[in-house]
């Protein structure tokens, strides 16, 4: 095989799933996504795996934790109208704590929207978008090797802590061409749900006691344990329980298990930060524009420096905080009117000018909007 | 030799503008061992209305997507060379079909035959890859023998689509030394 492929996102998202080992998929193509299912629907069947074209976004999801809970590594691909529709389901996973792999490679919305343009404006409803208190973990690939790796990445956070993750592309990162590997993953680079020990009759599928992790093993359907997936409120069993003690353990706990394993969870990359006064904090696609915004900020004698959010939920306060600490002001540029702006606010209340670059038109953010930014800012 | 390439393939959806920017990127990344980075734009219409495809080849990281100051631009409809005749500057090469009517432009306009050739070879679809071949041979951003690997890779098992290709590869190679 030829060691750079020169290949589009969607494509290495595919190969990324593949080499996870994930072998169901169940979708409804939408743009700027229909390239995964495209290529998954070439490549399931060769390797053992099923493809199913659903009649639509809610059956899709249903049937990923289906095959979830039946033991194998299930992903659907879709874009925001898909999206919102699959939010109900969403919250049966979080529920259920079932691992799986949502792969949002987002568009201009709301609604239909601009169908071929691109934008970030799904920020907050890959959190939010499923009712009632929970945690997510959310990644955002900026090229397409990352589009290959934090879709492996992303099977192996929903195996090891049993929960759906939101691949949260662009159709920028989705739809562009470059070079990039399909690494070959070693068997320790592959995460396997944990699955029970105890006898079957001793088996109860949400019991986290005695889990360092607050992770339950979880078995699949057809084996010797029973599993129930229940999106009534439940205790320990499946078994559906109205008891205020177990409501508040289990609700607190679908935020507290991201809580205590984030230092796994949270990844970020920093470039030029060392000696900079000024920060650029963002992710995805318009970390292209920021990194050749940074060099030229560089050329001009601004001292700037780039956070790159690579997992996006949970959000990386921790880190971004920091950096706000010691820098005299930051840009966040997104495409879309300043949803991670928020949160990166919320991390350093009226301490330094922190501001946004932003475009709602489906357009690419360009690096002299954003050197612009950091010009005033640095005034 | 010139750090990086920023090119153009510009028309109409259905000429292969994706197909002639994914080919250049092919030979710089996978036979060359450069960066290359494709984007592309074009409408919700699958074919007809204005299509382009953006390509960066550099010997260094490419940070940016999208062409900023276009070094070359192919130009295959009439929408197309319109859509950039007015705004390149005089470093800029601008290809375009000679069935195209020439506008006033500072950028060094070369007109080409190309569906013409095309057709010759065995068919207009592949007007694309003979522009390719044109591009080729004047700036000599990649290798010849790099598009002729990366054909023969993006058409693999295809023997007659693997010939016509080359063929209007070749054709666009011979031809551009006619300016």
């Amino acid at each position: 095989m030829k060691q750079i492929i020169f290949g589009m996102g969607n494509e290495a998202i595919t190969e990324g799933a593949l080499a996870a080992g994930a072998r169901f998929y169940a979708g409804y193509p939408i743009t700027p996504s229909s390239e995964i299912a495209e290529l998954s629907s070439i490549r399931l069947p060769r390797l053992g795996g099923m493809y199913v074209q659903m009649e639509d976004e809610i059956g899709s999801i249903a049937a990923i934790i289906g095959a979830s809970v039946a033991g194998v590594k299930s992903y659907t691909a879709t874009s925001g109208p898909g999206f919102s529709l699959m939010q109900e389901n969403l919250g049966v996973a979080v529920m259920g704590e079932i691992p799986c792999v949502i792969i949002n490679v987002q568009r201009s919305g709301p609604s239909t929207g601009l169908a071929t343009k691109p934008a970030q404006g799904d920020v907050m409803q890959a959190q939010w978008g499923t009712h009632g208190d929970h945690g997510i973990i959310a990644l955002s690939p900026s090229s397409v090797q990352e589009c290959y790796d934090l879709t492996v990445r992303a099977f192996n956070l929903a195996e090891r802590y049993r929960t759906p993750v939101i691949l949260l592309a662009d159709e920028i990162v989705g739809h562009m061409r470059e070079g990039y590997q399909i690494r070959e993953l070693l068997p320790h680079d592959i995460i396997d749900r944990k699955k029970p020990t105890c006898p079957p009759r001793d088996y109860q599928p949400y019991d986290f006691s005695g889990e360092e992790d607050e992770i339950a093993p979880l078995a699949p359907y057809g084996s010797e344990y029973i599993t129930r997936i229940n999106g009534s409120g439940h205790d320990e069993s499946g078994d559906a329980c109205g008891r205020p003690d177990n409501a508040a353990k289990f609700n607190s706990h679908y935020l507290n298990k991201f809580r205590i394993n984030q230092k796994d969870i949270i990844e970020t990359k920093s470039f030029d930060l060392d000696d900079a006064e000024y920060a650029i904090i963002t992710f995805g696609c318009s970390v292209r524009s920021s990194k050749a915004a940074l060099k030229l900020a560089r050329q001009k004698g601004i001292k700037a420096g780039l956070l790159q959010l690579v997992t996006i939920w949970p959000f990386p306060k921790e880190q971004v905080r920091e950096v706000c600490s010691r820098v005299k002001g930051v840009v966040v540029p997104e495409m879309n009117l300043g949803q991670i702006l928020g949160e990166v606010s919320k991390t350093n209340p009226g301490q330094i000018p922190i501001v946004g670059v932003n475009r709602v038109d489906g357009q690419m953010i360009t690096p002299y909007e954003i050197l612009a930014r950091l010009e005033e800012v640095a005034k | 030799m010139k750090e990086t390439w920023q090119v153009i393939f510009s028309g109409v959806g259905g000429q292969g503008l994706m197909l002639a920017g994914t080919l250049l990127g092919s030979a710089a990344t996978g036979y060359e061992g450069k960066n290359a980075v494709m984007t592309s734009a074009y409408g919700v219409e699958s074919r007809g209305t204005f299509a382009k495809s953006d390509c960066i080849v550099s010997t260094q990281e490419i940070d940016y997507l999208e062409v900023m100051a276009a070094d070359a631009v192919i130009a295959l409809a009439p929408v197309a060379y319109q859509k950039y005749v007015d705004s390149l500057g005089e470093d800029t090469l601008l290809i375009y079909d000679d069935a195209i009517e020439t506008l006033p432009s500072k950028a060094r306009q070369l007109a080409f035959p190309i569906a013409k050739i095309a057709k010759d070879v065995g068919n207009i679809s592949s007007s694309n890859i003979v522009a390719l071949g044109i591009l080729v041979k004047i700036t000599a951003l990649v290798k010849e023998h790099s598009v002729v690997k990366a054909i023969i890779e993006e058409f693999w098992g295809k023997e007659k689509l693997i010939n016509l290709n080359l063929e209007a590869f070749k054709a666009g190679l011979a031809i551009s030394g006619s300016k």
